[in-house]
């Protein structure tokens, strides 16, 4: 079964006020396998945050329909299995990290013990276990991204989403996160996330699509990104080609 | 789903437990009723009333400043900085999400309450033992029956900031909604007994702000119901048919808040 589908989907944004429409997804079509690394990449506002929140069921499409698993966005199941890492995640600043990863194995319905094994397994991994009880208000924006990472995948998810998940690290950071997805793939795990990191696309993803102005542009395999000369000359070339056409 | 559910509820109270405006509204509280020690002081006569209304009136402060506060800040931050999308990347539905924010902050005002009765116990104890002479009117059982119906009026106070919160994109908003419905909830009452007094029927006033007031009375709650402090001063008894009467209505009034809140944030856009 495929994990994730999107079928046509649109949606525009309207201004509170002026009623000023603004298209950020138009006729979005696009199918992840499972155990895929699929990356979205492109200008900002193109969509790829919008598409992300769309399949999280924070935004409904105005047109269009997403399956996950089978399962629309609306039908809280269909979160069972997801991890999801917002753009630039907010977390309570009161709660410690421990706290916060407590609460999202709970909330996924994890036993007390593989919680416990899960938490520090995850914390030793991404470099928190020495600040699991510090309060987030203290973490750097660095530690919070981390914590993030945390958050969207102590429950074991199946499907996991990734908005932007190398902001804000250092290098060290960044080889992390690769080293974890790179890890969620070899367990068979689908992941789909949008960077503007075109290397680390480039080097992870097995299938990317890139969208500009609201609209899906193309979805390139490893080897087409090759055949190009790289992703960011096959990025700027499809982006000026986009330009030159609104022209 | 139980188990879901207390987790969005513990967590709610977590992070308001630990809010630093608590310890201001609690160090306020605790001065007022220890003030009213010394305050009482000053009066030659009625000091059991004096002590009591002191001290139900620093309860119902502290409420108000934890609901204004805390509790509005526990429902608008997760809209303004989206740590919504934290609690609903989990499996929980938008009504869940709903009630459990508001069975959160409901379970904090408990606690609150409950350490906030035990102060006011223990400082309307010591001056009792103080002045036993002019406690002999006074009765426990009032004075208990009177927090009571305080604290059922933070069941519709805070199912009114989750109704604001889940309509306005904005803290502040909330804030000022919010607010202007306890004034307008206090008063609403005495506004319509006196339009209907016979000196209001002397004023010329035009019949559609009379038709507006007929409409406003219905829809906002007569929170002055749960105004109890003059009765549990004056050891007035308070029956348990009015207690049970306002527990309803606080109950029936709080209930509709959060099902419409939920239908309306069943369809929001959480962009």
């Amino acid at each position: 079964m495929i994990d994730i589908s999107i079928k046509n989907i649109s949606k525009i944004y309207v201004s509170d006020f002026k009623c000023k429409k603004k298209t950020a997804v138009q006729n979005l079509s696009l199918e992840i396998e499972p155990g895929e690394i699929f990356g979205i990449i492109g200008r900002n506002g193109a969509g790829k945050s919008t598409t992300l929140k769309m399949i999280m069921g924070f935004i409904t499409p105005d047109s269009g329909q997403i399956f996950i698993s089978g399962k629309i966005p609306a039908d809280p199941d269909s979160r069972c299995k997801i991890g999801y890492l917002p753009e630039n995640p907010y977390f309570y600043d009161n709660l410690t990290a421990r706290e916060l990863l407590t609460f999202s194995c709970q909330a996924s319905g994890l036993d007390q013990k593989t919680s416990n094994q899960r938490i520090e397994l995850l914390l030793k991994q991404v470099g928190l276990f020495a600040e699991q009880n510090q309060k987030l208000r203290t973490y750097s924006k660095g530690m919070t991204q981390r914590a993030g990472i945390c958050f969207a995948l102590v429950h074991d998810p199946d499907i996991v989403i990734l908005d932007e998940p190398m902001s804000g690290l250092d290098p060290m950071g960044r080889k992390m996160v690769i080293d974890l997805i790179l890890d969620l793939k070899k367990r068979g795990k689908t992941v789909l996330f949008c960077s503007h990191i075109l290397n680390d696309v480039e080097r992870i993803c097995d299938r990317v699509a890139i969208m500009d102005q609201a609209n899906l542009k193309g979805i390139y395999t490893k080897e087409q990104i090759l055949e190009n000369h790289g992703m960011e000359e096959l990025f700027l070339k499809i982006v000026q080609q986009n330009e030159l056409q609104a022209k | 789903m139980g188990r879901k559910l207390f987790a969005l509820i513990f967590l709610t109270f977590k992070e308001g437990v630990r809010d630093r405006a608590l310890v201001g509204v609690g160090l306020f509280s605790l001065a007022m009723m220890g003030g009213s020690v010394m305050v009482v002081n000053f009066f030659m006569r009625e000091l059991h009333k004096v002590s009591v209304d002191i001290n139900l009136s620093a309860i119902a402060f502290a409420g108000l400043l934890l609901t204004f506060f805390v509790s509005l800040n526990l429902m608008s931050k997760d809209m303004d900085k989206h740590t919504i999308y934290c609690v609903l990347s989990k499996p929980f539905s938008r009504t869940q999400y709903i009630w459990g924010k508001y069975l959160g902050i409901m379970f904090l005002i408990f606690i609150a309450f409950c350490i906030l009765t035990l102060c006011s116990t223990a400082t309307i104890f010591f001056i009792k033992s103080q002045y036993e002479v002019y406690f002999k009117e006074f009765s426990w059982l009032e004075f208990y029956k009177a927090i009571y119906a305080q604290f059922l009026m933070f069941f519709i106070l805070n199912a009114f900031i989750v109704f604001y919160s889940t309509i306005t994109t904005s803290s502040f908003i909330t804030l000022l909604f919010s607010i202007s419905t306890y004034i307008a909830g206090q008063t609403i009452e005495e506004v319509v007994l006196f339009l209907q007094s016979s000196q209001a029927m002397e004023m010329v006033m035009s019949k559609t702000i009379g038709s507006i007031i007929g409409i406003v009375q219905y829809v906002l709650p007569n929170l002055s119901v749960f105004d109890l402090k003059v009765r549990s001063a004056h050891a007035l008894p308070i029956s348990f048919e009015y207690l049970s009467a306002i527990t309803f209505y606080c109950l029936i009034y709080s209930s509709v808040l959060l099902i419409s809140s939920s239908l309306i944030f069943n369809r929001r856009e959480l962009k």
